[in-house]
């Protein structure tokens, strides 16, 4: 269980979370949505030790993520950021690799499918459309070997059909996993997860 | 496949030059080198103790240089970070120089190596620890540090009272004369530390590509890896630049190179950079010894003089082996 206990956070003058309190469990998931600025992609800077809580605790499995190392709290959740860097000329297939093969899911190849990713394999990274390198980025994470799984804004530049795929991908990875999705448009969508936070 | 016969070419041609130099130079060899095996004369002292360590030389450190431009510019995340931009050539150049000028050690010493080493990676950490961003920011910053250690350096030579010090100005243009036996044992354990650094760091270098948030997600925790990588360069570069002076343009150039032919992946980059590197560099010195015969060109010069100009065509030729989103 990912458990957020009395959590607080500000930015600057902008107190973005007060004592809060939340919970993902293995089994479910959770949409979480609310407007630009409501401190989402905060709340998954957090969870994933990249940002420290002004007071709080944050963990995942009964561990303090403050206490886990990079690699550590890597082998317990995966994130796919809203963006990552695509710079260098990788095809799709090497960024598949980049993690190694024991931080790895054993078999990828049904994600690859699902993801629409398989004739892509060999293109090179910085030639897709931001779509497909979304794509791309949602595989590497949805391949990293993990007890729960966050995904920050999925679907913002996917087609309908896309997203009905990546929902899919979710209410599948959730009979064994705890998944927290982040969205800002939560109308077509919510009645795909088991319960939708919404942040002021 | 591909990369087979890559590799089976590059050592090839590795080993035609590397035969070339020991048969080539000033002094017109009277037989065979391969006679020469286990002989006491002219031409073989000509061959074992002058041309056979710079050769061997050309090669660990061309490999050195190639090897650090992947990994400088992997991790400093910019396709122009090379090491003698970015201050870890000045660095080690300022801490050899300090050490000679002042009388404390002499050139192609260990003092003056491990001296040369630590220099080039304090500078590094401070070029880190000033610059204002990745992209030209830090490469700015880069050289400035670089133009404030060299200018030290210089300063340093004018004042010292040392006789012969001045001749130490082959350094800014970075000339394998000097090395010998000793100097290439010397500086070996030196480079092979720091091409297993790098090569310990080159599957995180890949997975730190993609940017910072992402790979501290994926486990790597960036702030370590960014610190093993300049320990890996410094040991690189310092070795290099005490024995050699700075060299220009290899470690931009090979990366660039390799990039073209096997793509950008570090685990696979930084054994074939090694390869081109040795390559570059032996050319570039039998070269600069031969060209002119009895005259030699100073080496820094000629690898600016060809290397600036293929990095020109290589850019023009493939643009999008580095995309920039700065």
């Amino acid at each position: 269980m990912i458990e957020i206990k009395a959590l607080s956070f500000a930015r600057g003058a902008h107190q973005i979370y007060r004592q809060f309190n939340e919970k993902l469990e293995v089994g479910e998931a959770v949409l979480l949505t609310g407007p630009n600025g409501s401190g989402k992609s905060t709340l998954i800077g957090l969870i994933g030790g990249l940002l420290k809580p002004d007071s709080g605790i944050i963990s995942i499995n009964e561990k303090a993520v403050s206490q886990l190392s990079a690699g550590e709290q890597a082998s317990l959740r995966s994130i796919a950021p809203q963006r990552r860097s695509f710079t260098l000329a990788f095809t799709v297939a090497e960024v598949l690799e980049f993690l190694p093969k024991k931080r790895r899911i054993k078999e990828n190849d049904h994600l690859i499918a699902q993801l629409g990713l398989t004739d892509l394999l060999t293109k090179k990274v910085t030639e897709l459309s931001i779509g497909q390198q979304e794509r791309v980025s949602l595989a590497l994470a949805l391949s990293q070997a993990a007890d729960y799984y966050l995904l920050d804004e999925p679907f913002s530049a996917q087609d309908s059909q896309s997203t009905g795929r990546i929902l899919e991908i979710v209410s599948e990875l959730k009979k064994e996993k705890g998944v927290l999705v982040i969205s800002h448009n939560q109308d077509a969508i919510a009645n795909s997860f088991d319960r939708v936070i919404s942040l002021a | 496949m591909k990369k087979l016969i890559i590799y089976l070419c590059g050592f090839a041609l590795l080993l035609f030059l590397f035969w070339l130099s020991l048969d080539i130079g000033i002094l017109q060899l009277h037989r065979s080198i391969f006679s020469l095996i286990g002989k006491h004369d002219v031409d073989a002292t000509t061959v074992w103790q002058v041309r056979f360590p710079r050769a061997l030389g050309a090669v660990i450190i061309g490999a050195g240089l190639g090897v650090a431009g992947a990994v400088a510019q992997g991790i400093f995340q910019n396709p122009l970070a090379e090491p003698t931009l970015i201050g870890l050539s000045s660095g080690a150049t300022l801490g050899t120089i300090a050490l000679i000028a002042s009388g404390t050690s002499i050139y192609g010493t260990r003092t003056n190596i491990a001296a040369a080493v630590l220099a080039s990676a304090l500078t590094a950490l401070l070029v880190q620890w000033l610059a204002p961003g990745k992209g030209f920011g830090f490469l700015l910053t880069g050289i400035a540090v670089s133009a404030i250690l060299t200018s030290v350096a210089g300063l340093l030579i004018s004042m010292s009272p040392k006789p012969g010090i001045q001749s130490i100005t082959f350094w800014d243009f970075g000339s394998l004369t000097l090395l010998n036996n000793a100097t290439v044992g010397m500086i070996a354990p030196y480079i092979e530390v720091g091409v297993i650094i790098c090569f310990m760091v080159s599957r995180k270098l890949d997975i730190y590509s993609l940017g910072e948030n992402s790979a501290h997600y994926m486990g790597v925790n960036p702030k370590r890896l960014r610190l093993y990588a300049i320990i890996g360069l410094a040991f690189l570069i310092g070795a290099s630049v005490s024995a050699v002076g700075s060299i220009a343009f290899i470690g931009l150039l090979v990366p660039h190179i390799v990039r073209l032919l096997i793509g950008p992946a570090h685990r696979k980059m930084l054994s074939l950079s090694a390869l081109v590197g040795a390559i570059v560099l032996l050319l570039a010195d039998l070269l600069a010894r031969t060209l002119f015969r009895p005259n030699e060109i100073p080496l820094g010069l000629l690898t600016s003089l060809l290397g600036a100009p293929a990095l020109i065509i290589l850019l023009r030729v493939r643009r999008a082996s580095w995309v920039s989103h700065d």
